[in-house]
């Protein structure tokens, strides 16, 4: 059962097609696995829908029409390409960014227990998959910005809770947490990161910057 | 005379179902300048705004056997088509989006989850402009501002947390117009 949800306001941003790339894909993958936050999205983008029937009309100029028109006969109907059907349940939306299944992710490790793979880098923003064997840790670290955290499988306890597959974590402004990995199998979460972490040890302080943390 | 969601869903049937031409322009010129309109609330130039309208229009035709109006009405498909232009065409991001099949089976829905339908969409419009303007102003700002919600606090001189609360309470008033519990 999903206990950790995104607020509407992440969500109406998520509708309203505002939220970057990397926010966006975290969040389609937690409605991969969140029926009701699927539901949820589909109100908000009703209210899209709403304002988009009641905005003051820009006319459109001359001959547009006709020309969309002369168009129609050679546009092919859209067909979605086909993807291979996932071996160990990976959402399709996180298979494009991994390019391929959870299971055939290239890992890198941090630690004994620890590893993660990079996905995505827009500037500050970071989006990776994170692997930890239980009581695994990333060590005790403070955020300069935010961090959004998927678990995809297993689940991990910190000081705000616990977590299993599909929660989603919102940690943001200046926060500090140690999350571990709970007992049984591997957890593996989805991150988002803006901003550096800071960690609280000085191993990992050192560490941190030559993994791209 | 304004055509109305079921109106417009029909159209867009006989689009799908027939190909039919004449349906296409009728819903092409209830349409195309709406799109247009929300293009330029969002800082697109006017040429670019066209020339999106006039994709996305062309996307309605060539996805009209995509639309399904038990998940959405056709003015909610075309929004998220013509938002999904805009990121792709101005901010050059991909937009990450599940596909109907991309579903996998864990919860059911609560009873009180239920999508917006065509039916509810003239409601859900009522409810709309019946909302206090602090309200409203914030929700359009989500969809007419490609801003996040600090930003937009900070440019209407009040706290993130107020952004959020005005959010929360529009939520809990449309969601009781369409009947949901909170």
């Amino acid at each position: 059962m999903i206990a950790h949800h995104p607020e509407d306001a992440l969500l109406l941003a998520y509708a309203g097609g505002t939220t970057d790339e990397a926010m966006s894909l975290i969040l389609a993958t937690h409605m991969a696995y969140c029926e009701s936050c699927r539901a949820r999205t589909g109100r908000l983008e009703a209210i899209g829908g709403s304002l988009l029937q009641d905005i003051a009309p820009a006319p459109m100029s001359e001959g547009a029409l006709n020309a969309t028109l002369g168009k129609l006969d050679a546009a092919r109907p859209f067909e979605r390409r086909p993807w291979p059907v996932s071996r160990d349940g990976t959402p399709d939306v996180l298979r494009r960014y991994i390019g391929g299944d959870l299971s055939q992710a290239c890992w890198r490790r941090v630690s004994v227990g620890l590893s993660y793979v990079p996905l995505l880098r827009r500037g500050p923003v970071a989006v990776r998959l994170l692997r930890g064997m239980p009581g695994a840790q990333t060590g005790a670290h403070r955020h300069q910005g935010s961090e959004y955290t998927l678990v995809l499988k297993g689940g991990f306890t910190d000081v705000t809770g616990s977590y299993g597959p599909g929660d989603l974590q919102v940690m943001e402004g200046d926060m500090h947490h140690n999350p571990i990995a709970d007992p049984g199998e591997d957890c593996v979460n989805l991150a988002v990161t803006a901003g550096r972490l800071k960690f609280d040890h000085l191993i990992r302080k050192i560490a941190a910057p030559l993994f791209g943390f | 005379m304004i055509l109305e969601a079921p109106e417009l869903n029909a159209l867009l049937i006989r689009v799908a179902g027939s190909r039919d031409r004449a349906a296409f322009a009728t819903l092409f010129s209830h349409f195309a300048p709406r799109v247009k309109a929300y293009l330029l609330r969002l800082g697109a130039s006017p040429a670019l705004a066209e020339d999106l309208a006039q994709e996305a229009l062309l996307s309605l035709w060539r996805k009209a056997h995509l639309f399904d109006p038990a998940k959405a009405s056709a003015a909610t498909w075309l929004f998220t088509i013509a938002r999904n232009l805009r990121i792709d065409a101005i901010r050059r991001e991909k937009r990450p989006e599940l596909d109907s099949e991309d579903f996998l089976p864990a919860n059911q829905p609560d009873a009180d989850d239920r999508i917006v339908l065509a039916d509810d969409e003239v409601r859900l419009r009522a409810a709309l402009r019946a909302l206090p303007p602090d309200q409203v102003q914030v929700i359009e700002l989500s969809f007419f501002a490609d801003k996040p919600h600090s930003q937009i606090a900070g440019e209407l001189g009040i706290p993130l947390g107020t952004v959020k609360s005005r959010l929360r309470l529009a939520m809990a008033r449309l969601k009781r117009v369409l009947g949901e519990a909170e």
